[in-house]
């Protein structure tokens, strides 16, 4: 029984977004965020080794990884909460301290506890106020979902209610580039979703957007752009489409059936094999070909073909048996 | 800046143990010292009522201390960080707050003396002693803060009872130095406690304080600064 589902590559549908938007601050023509070789060595861990990357004004980007990818370092270098041991980070063309300090940088840090003792309204006034063009704080409020939190105090409230507050507090300054470090962790789907339409709106009034996750829907959804980072560096860069195919457009699969899957690698169009018991997964981007080429020899039972995922995608792009993609 | 000092003053005032420990226990442990025993000794009243004051502004003033290894645990110095805000003006806000936070101690223990014990004093005197007894905390903020910049929130808890309770008794600001061995009573006499109490006294008994006194606050003054400096620069990496 031979079954094929479709082989085109899944669509993802077009998405409001401000790709051109000017740059807020007249900082001329230099990116918003500029990694250069930066490296980053905790003992004996090298947890950013040795990261190239740029963010242009006005674009939204996700940072993508596992736990432990190198993330949450790589944004605390371009906070300046860290230094490089070697290479550069820069943030619209300078030190990054500087960009903090002209109060160009907002950012939610991940791990962080509620402040205790403060109220929601106290402290979102507070930071907004140590900013030079800050957002009217009930606005900073509203976009983060905690208006009717304003009073509470925030070591009271629930912890995807200190998110949202965190996220109040990362928008209150109104700076040019916002850095959200797993955002949306603690957030239920409903609270993500308003999360991620105020971030859109952040971002259509011409703000860079950082962000980092380990979830492949959020940053395919609601990123210009995906950076894939994975033992401290990136391994690939483009739009959720492109990381598809790049790689590997479509997935056949097919039950064994007693033949011997050492060769399968040399079919064309095969960029990865994976045998899980009977069932041998064979990721390619070339679906037709390779399907010729199984049928030719007779390997067709249950045979399968399926777009592959951004997951299989990402898996693919972080296994760690592949040194280069 | 001032903002700062105020979330921050603010922050203390609602913490209850900060209330009850700095402001309620030194008021309580003056009354009970002085009333106990019926003696109705008016020099012990107006001398205990100094050293309490001191003892509570010295907890209150070590507290600071906790409250930035809380804030290190919480994330909220780093939060700092990436406000515009420069660390300079965190570690002066801070320091400043404490200097704010000694004061309700001060007041309410001499409140008490004036109110309930009926310690009877000229209006400078008042004033000089709030005053001086304000001033002379300072050491003692930074005392705190060096702590809390090194230590983790716990440690710094223990860390700052133990400096409290230690200099506050070697110090002679809970019993009189009168009860000491005279080994004990010379080693009292350096202690920034023994002579940040003494700036009190001295007004209280209408003169001004020795040059002893401000000569040993200067040396500690000097010392916890430098270890405040030495430990947030340490903490600067880590925070």
């Amino acid at each position: 029984m031979t079954r094929t589902t479709g082989t085109t590559a899944r669509t993802t549908a077009g998405r409001p977004r401000a790709t051109s938007a000017p740059p807020v601050t007249g900082t001329g023509t230099a990116p918003a965020v500029r990694f250069r070789g930066a490296v980053k060595t905790f003992g004996d861990v090298r947890a950013v080794a040795g990261l190239d990357l740029e963010v242009g004004c006005g674009e939204t980007v996700a940072l993508l990884g596992r736990n432990g990818a190198g993330k949450s370092t790589a944004i605390s270098l371009l906070l300046g909460l860290d230094e490089p041991d070697e290479g550069s980070v820069e943030l619209f063309g300078g030190r990054p301290e500087e960009s903090v300090r002209a109060g160009r940088v907002g950012a939610m840090l991940q791990d962080a506890r509620p402040v205790p003792r403060v109220t929601v309204q106290e402290l979102v006034s507070f930071v907004a106020g140590r900013y030079p063009a800050p957002l009217p704080v009930a606005e900073a409020l509203r976009l983060a979902g905690v208006a009717e939190l304003a009073g509470r105090r925030v070591d009271r409230l629930s912890g995807g209610q200190a998110q949202r507050v965190r996220f109040a507090v990362a928008l209150a300054g109104n700076p040019a580039l916002i850095v959200l470090d797993e955002p949306t962790a603690a957030l239920d789907v409903e609270a993500r979703h308003a999360f991620w339409e105020s971030m859109r709106d952040r971002a259509r009034s011409g703000r860079t957007v950082l962000f980092s996750t380990h979830y492949l829907e959020e940053a395919d959804a609601h990123a210009d752009r995906i950076v894939v980072v994975d033992r401290g560096r990136v391994v690939a860069n483009g739009t959720g489409e492109e990381l598809r195919r790049s790689a590997g457009g479509n997935l056949v699969s097919f039950d064994l059936a007693g033949l011997a899957a050492e060769s399968l690698g040399l079919l064309p169009g095969v960029v990865a094999v994976e045998v899980r018991g009977e069932r041998a997964r064979l990721r390619t981007d070339d679906s037709d070909a390779t399907v010729v080429a199984l049928a030719e020899r007779g390997a067709i039972r249950a045979l399968e073909v399926v777009p592959a995922s951004l997951d299989d995608a990402f898996m693919a792009l972080t296994s760690h048996d592949r040194e280069t993609v | 800046m001032f903002d700062y000092l105020r979330l921050e003053v603010r922050r203390t005032l609602r913490d209850t143990g900060f209330v009850i420990g700095g402001v309620a226990m030194p008021v309580m442990m003056y009354l009970l010292f002085t009333n106990l025993g019926g003696g109705d000794d008016g020099a012990w009243r107006t001398a205990s009522m100094v050293g309490m004051a001191a003892y509570g502004a010295v907890g209150s003033a070590l507290n600071t201390g906790g409250g930035v290894a809380e804030d290190k645990v919480t994330g909220w110095l780093r939060q700092l960080r990436v406000t515009p805000m420069t660390s300079r003006q965190v570690v002066l806000g801070r320091a400043l707050t404490g200097s704010v936070t000694v004061l309700p101690a001060i007041v309410s223990v001499l409140v008490a003396g004036g109110l309930v014990n009926g310690v009877r004093l000229d209006a400078w005197q008042w004033a000089a002693t709030a005053l001086l007894l304000w001033l002379g905390s300072l050491p003692f903020t930074l005392l705190g803060l060096g702590n809390g910049y090194r230590m983790t929130a716990q440690t710094t808890g223990i860390a700052n009872m133990v400096c409290n309770l230690g200099l506050a008794v070697v110090g002679g600001l809970w019993f009189p130095l009168a009860l000491f061995p005279g080994w004990l009573r010379s080693v009292s006499a350096y202690t920034p406690t023994n002579r940040f109490a003494e700036l009190g006294v001295s007004v209280t008994e209408g003169r001004a304080p020795g040059l002893g006194a401000v000569a040993v606050l200067t040396a500690w003054l000097l010392a916890f600064g430098s270890y405040a400096v030495i430990s947030y620069r340490r903490s600067a990496r880590i925070v």
